[in-house]
């Protein structure tokens, strides 16, 4: 196993503060290798987009660390450190209408990480740099000098990829990249980042919401549910066992594309009275090799069986 | 019975499809102000308010540069005071001194006009950033917000009246007094519309592209409150001016020595039992600027919104 390029330990983000205050992510704990990408799927609300935050320092953290390349990025970080982890994780926003700075040209929002840090010698190289990222996610380099609204979702949502590209970041962190565009544009935008994760190196935290599309792209899924990481396996492998009452609730509502099955399809609800944890609390246990899951030793014992 | 043409294969021509091609037609160069002005000068109404407020600034302005009469010019001849326009007064008729109302109002028309900008680009000016920095910068929301409290609360002729005593009358106090009250409105305008704009997405985004504050200010912030600006800048105008008038009116206002609006009308109203053209031409022309400016302002404020771009 090689060295994880991000390791989250224990992290908690609260927001509010004394009787208001709220725990909306609670001590989680992952490793994204390099070159993998980690899905974190969990139902609204349940803290994905947080923990996605988090990350990028945009929410500080309660609790934990957050090591990205042997570097604790939740500690104070000197500004050259700063700049470095700035290039080096990288976003792409879920609403591609939201996401974009409606009164700039395509140009300006393109290079906007290039001006932050000087990363041009001469306004010859930034305009060849804005060209290559637009051309790397399919759009043409002509349409610098437009505005976003010109634009469609799709093409919009690679605007946001070209601008994190241009940074030349190790991770990006989607945050439902694809659940506000059409059906029809999403496997465009899935394609593209599985090709750009190959061309550059990339690694993925993938947030979503939609399990269907996460076993297509993701190496690893942790499920989130009400802001702890329940269950955490090989993509493939939660999908053939799934332990958690939670992980097989949310994979029986995967809709089949045949009508016949689809009707016969029983759903599981979850119910997180079910637990007999008053007795003993659940706890982080690998069930088998690279399958975690939180839950008690009696109550793991009767899912394996 | 009509024979229905049979659609075959040989009438079509196959299309080639060119990659890219697809993503190159349907767009068409974008201008922001291009947009806008096209979008405010399609209104007939804009057209004809910008037109009076054109005419009536180059008048006020080029009229001091190419007449020889002098507004102060009192006339020692009692039979030239109080004269009125069917008198031969002149064009306005002339006020108790003798001296010509038609040259007096447009030299007034250039004070008042003249104020009416400074304050309008000084308020809008200070009030932006401040607001911009009140709204974004959380720490400050506290501060800013007393400054707010304890400005506004000081009833405005009061510090009116400390500020002429401290400061000599004259056409910078009154621009002193008016703005230092003036651009925290606007500044807490500025802030209410930056909340709202502060934590949107594409803001988030910048962050994490690591922009600093101030690029975010400029770039992220501003170009969202140029409607609003515009808006208030244009309304600021007719507000000064009559402002002006009404400080005046009371006695603050600028010396009787500098023509303004302001000391026509105050002079006008003196009269205005006996001579009344003496109020009413000066006042004529107060409304037109003020209505002008302010209904332009409301025009251009709506085409500025790229929301009514077509």
């Amino acid at each position: 196993m090689s060295e994880p390029l991000i390791s989250v330990k224990n992290i908690s983000v609260d927001f509010g503060s004394g009787k208001k205050r709220f725990r909306a992510v609670d001590h989680v704990s992952f490793d994204i290798r390099r070159g993998e990408t980690l899905s974190l799927v969990g139902e609204s609300g349940s803290g994905k987009t947080t923990v996605g935050r988090a990350i990028l320092r945009i929410y500080p953290v309660a609790t934990g660390s957050i090591t990205f390349k042997g570097t604790d990025i939740t500690k104070k970080l000197t500004s050259s450190e700063q700049r470095d982890m700035c290039r080096r994780i990288q976003m792409i926003f879920q609403d591609p209408m939201a996401s974009l700075n409606e009164r700039a040209k395509i140009d300006y929002i393109v290079s906007e990480g290039l001006y932050n840090f000087k990363l041009f010698k001469n306004e010859a190289e930034r305009k060849e740099k804005v060209m290559k990222a637009l051309l790397e996610v399919g759009l043409l380099p002509e349409f610098a000098s437009r505005f976003p609204h010109e634009f469609s979702g799709g093409q919009r949502q690679r605007i946001g990829i070209a601008r994190a590209l241009v940074m030349e970041p190790e991770l990006l962190v989607a945050d439902e990249p694809i659940s506000a565009l059409d059906v029809s544009i999403r496997a465009q935008v899935i394609n593209l980042l599985n090709r750009l994760k190959e061309s550059h190196g990339l690694s993925y935290l993938f947030i979503a919401h939609d399990l269907s599309v996460v076993r297509f792209i993701s190496d690893r899924i942790a499920v989130i549910y009400r802001g702890k990481i329940v269950e955490l396996a090989e993509s493939e492998r939660l999908f053939e066992k799934p332990l958690h009452p939670y992980t097989r609730a949310l994979l029986s509502a995967v809709p089949v594309p045949d009508p016949e099955i689809e009707k016969q399809k029983k759903l599981i609800v979850y119910d997180p009275a079910q637990h007999p944890y008053d007795k003993e609390q659940p706890i982080w246990t690998e069930a088998e090799p690279g399958h975690y899951v939180l839950t008690s030793a009696s109550e793991l014992d009767k899912w394996m069986r | 019975m009509k024979q229905v043409p049979v659609l075959g294969p040989e009438l079509f021509v196959p299309a080639k499809a060119q990659a890219g091609e697809e993503e190159q037609i349907g767009y068409e160069h974008y201008s922001y102000w291009r947009s806008t002005f096209r979008t405010f000068l399609k209104n007939p109404v804009s057209l004809v308010l910008l037109a009076i407020i054109i005419v009536l600034t180059l008048a006020s302005f080029l009229y001091p540069v190419f007449s020889k009469t002098d507004p102060n010019k009192v006339a020692l001849d009692v039979e030239r005071w109080n004269l009125s326009p069917s008198q031969g007064g002149g064009i306005f008729g002339t006020d108790q001194l003798g001296r010509d109302i038609w040259a007096r109002t447009w030299y007034g028309t250039r004070t008042s006009l003249l104020l009416g900008f400074i304050i309008a680009l000084l308020d809008v000016g200070i009030g932006m950033f401040a607001g911009a920095l009140w709204g974004y910068v959380k720490k400050l929301d506290r501060i800013m917000t007393e400054i707010y409290n304890i400005l506004t609360n000081i009833p405005q002729p009061v510090l009116l009246l400390l500020l002429s005593y401290i400061l000599r009358p004259g056409f910078w106090t009154i621009i002193i007094a008016l703005c230092s009250t003036g651009w925290i409105g606007i500044a807490r305008f500025v802030r209410n519309k930056v909340l709202m704009i502060r934590d949107s997405e594409y803001n988030i985004a910048s962050r994490t592209l690591g922009t600093p504050l101030w690029r975010i200010i400029t770039k992220n912030i501003l170009p969202y409150l140029v409607s609003i600006l515009i808006m208030e800048a244009a309304l600021t105008i007719p507000y000064s001016i009559g402002a002006e008038v009404f400080l005046g009116f009371i006695g603050l206002g600028l010396p009787l020595d500098t023509v303004s609006l302001g000391n026509l009308v105050n002079m006008g109203k003196n009269n205005f039992m006996l001579y009344p053209y003496q109020l009413t031409w000066p006042t004529l022309v107060l409304a037109l600027v003020t209505v002008s400016f302010y209904i332009a302002g409301n025009k251009f404020a709506d085409a500025s919104d790229p929301r009514n771009h077509v």
